[in-house]
């Protein structure tokens, strides 16, 4: 161990040091959500605030809960269709864009170029602006008040596309001919080949998915008027704007911050590691 | 003779025509997707930009007004002018500073040294609380703020050095530092999927050559990247442009529900901020273009 110690050069060392300063001051924020969701309603308020919780309680939670299950709909229903929603919107994400993506990197087919412009021109468009639009659209379908109100309206996401493209164009052209002469079809190609070699660029895309479905309130404030189709983050949403300026209610705030970043940062934990691995492991240049 | 060749044409045409098939069978749940909730909605934008949108029972009443609302973006509104030019100042500048940050930070996460997993994953997380509710709330808190810019009253030093105009957007760059380290974690990522793809031999060429690190990273890990590099630019724009709480989009989005402008106006503030910044984007990719194109015709 020594010994191997003494073979790290010091440059390492300074690196290290710089590193974990600024690690230290980068995860600033993730203590202090923790922090305040467990701080006892006399802590929130206190001046100059303090970053660490002196006393831990649960009674945030309890009362966070208790106050969703006095209310018409009960707090599991919220994060029931939270769940949904966000699983189901994932995996027709993933299928949907990686399958243009595929066709666009590796195929010819008409209006290609018309697409790719498109696909990039719409990245720049700002969604609040088209939500009146879609709104029309959806009760239009008379999607309003199901989850595929939730779900469609996410399905055909520019950015998920540009990303795989980008990868899957990195693909050796050569592989995907070999596998046809071997007598491979379209769809074998796609589901042995393209999916394997691009999970890394699926991770990345998952996580953006799940942290753009799981706080949207959008789809709940505009397409749902039923009250239990509505998600987790509309209802978060709602006590926190409620709760703007009464003292009362600080502490169910700072328990749902935490409930909020949660699943994010699980989801960002399972498929990190596939990101980072699969990055460097690749065979594939 | 001849007819053999028509029928080797008419089935290359075939097999064409069936690839082409293929192609746009894998694309159609996207491209349909696409055009009923993004295409469609764009265009009906377009649409409602043109006109004075009111709200009827039963639906909407569209009158007609030509380029009224634009005209009216720039001579009758009083904040959106000034903002539109203030945001895009700061972005000009936040831009450079935020990729030049992600490259040095993924140069160095890039080297060799125990645990460095640990501290990519640090990097990347605070890309996570980027979305909604939780960065909101952590602005509320003032957790945005960096308070020796007050305490060592840094403004009239600022004005001094950069001139009335632009010390307030340097003033306003500098109170978000905080923001660029996070909002970096995507760039870094990318950077680091770059480097990936310069493979180790031509370093162990260069080194053998003689090369220091310092030249190898001009020679070679530089232009490697520039695709990548302008990729991020790319995508920094976009994230700034569609910031949560970018004072522009929040302008809009109020007048929006105003009963006397409504949507049909804020749909022309919408494209009046759309076409500046496609402006920029154009710019951008029009500069990588070029140095790509320089770089190949020199190698």
């Amino acid at each position: 161990m020594i010994r191997r110690l003494r073979t790290i050069p010091p440059f390492q060392y300074v690196l290290v040091t710089a590193f974990t300063l600024l690690a230290a001051f980068m995860s600033l924020p993730i203590v202090f959500i923790l922090n305040h969701a467990f701080k006892p309603q006399n802590e929130l308020f206190l001046f100059p605030p303090r970053f660490f919780v002196q006393h831990p309680t649960a009674r945030n939670f309890e009362s966070l809960f208790l106050h969703a299950a006095n209310a018409t709909v009960p707090f599991t229903r919220y994060l029931f269709n939270s769940l949904v929603v966000a699983g189901l919107t994932l995996a027709s994400v993933i299928v949907v864009s990686t399958m243009a993506a595929y066709v666009l990197a590796k195929y010819n087919f008409h209006f290609k170029q018309l697409i790719l412009a498109t696909i990039t021109l719409s990245l720049m468009f700002a969604p609040e602006t088209v939500s009146i639009p879609r709104y029309l659209i959806i009760s239009g379908l008379h999607l309003n008040d199901t989850y595929f109100g939730h779900i469609l309206p996410a399905l055909a996401s520019p950015v998920a596309v540009f990303m795989l493209v980008g990868f899957i164009s990195q693909i050796p052209g050569e592989l995907v001919e070999a596998a046809r002469i071997d007598g491979a079809s379209h769809f074998g190609i796609f589901v042995r080949m393209v999916l394997p070699l691009s999970v890394p660029a699926i991770a990345t895309i998952s996580i953006f998915t799940f942290q753009g479905v799981w706080g949207d309130v959008e789809t709940s404030t505009l397409f749902m008027q039923d009250e239990t189709m509505r998600t987790l983050a509309f209802y978060v949403n709602s006590l926190l704007s409620g709760l703007q300026n009464s003292v009362s209610g600080q502490n169910m705030a700072a328990a749902a911050g935490l409930l909020m970043f949660v699943p994010n940062l699980i989801i960002f934990l399972l498929f990190q590691r596939k990101v980072l691995e699969t990055m460097i492991h690749s065979g594939i240049k | 003779m001849k007819s053999s060749a028509d029928d080797a044409k008419r089935q290359a045409r075939l097999f064409q025509l069936k690839r082409y098939g293929t192609g746009l069978a894998f694309m159609l749940p996207w491209i349909v997707g696409f055009c009923l909730f993004v295409a469609i909605p764009i265009g009906w934008s377009i649409f409602m930009s043109f006109n004075q949108v009111k709200v009827v029972p039963g639906g909407f009443k569209y009158d007609w007004q030509g380029f009224r609302n634009f005209r009216d973006a720039f001579l009758k509104d009083n904040v959106f002018p000034i903002e539109l030019i203030t945001y895009f100042q700061e972005m000009l500048l936040m831009v450079p500073i935020i990729v030049i940050f992600a490259l040095l930070i993924a140069l160095m996460l890039n080297q060799r040294f125990p645990g460095r997993f640990l501290y990519r994953a640090l990097f990347f997380l605070p890309v996570i609380f980027a979305t909604g509710q939780v960065l909101s709330e952590l602005f509320v808190q003032g957790a945005g703020d960096i308070p020796f810019l007050d305490q060592y009253n840094l403004e009239p030093l600022v004005t001094q050095y950069v001139g009335g105009e632009f010390a307030k957007t340097v003033m306003g760059v500098l109170g978000r530092v905080v923001l660029i380290l996070w909002y970096s974690g995507v760039q870094i990522l990318i950077f680091i999927a770059g480097f990936q793809t310069i493979s180790p031999t031509i370093y162990e060429a260069v080194r053998i050559d003689g090369a220091s690190p310092w030249d190898s990273f001009w020679k070679i890990t530089l232009p490697a990247c520039v695709p990548f590099i302008s990729l991020n630019v790319l995508y920094t724009i976009i994230d700034l442009f569609t910031f949560p709480l970018n004072p522009v989009l929040k302008h809009i989005k109020d007048n929006m529900f105003k009963v006397e402008t409504g949507y049909g106006y804020s749909s022309a503030l919408a494209w009046i901020y759309f076409g500046f910044v496609f402006v920029l984007i154009a710019l951008v990719l029009w500069l990588f273009d070029r140095s790509m194109k320089t770089r190949r015709v020199r190698s």
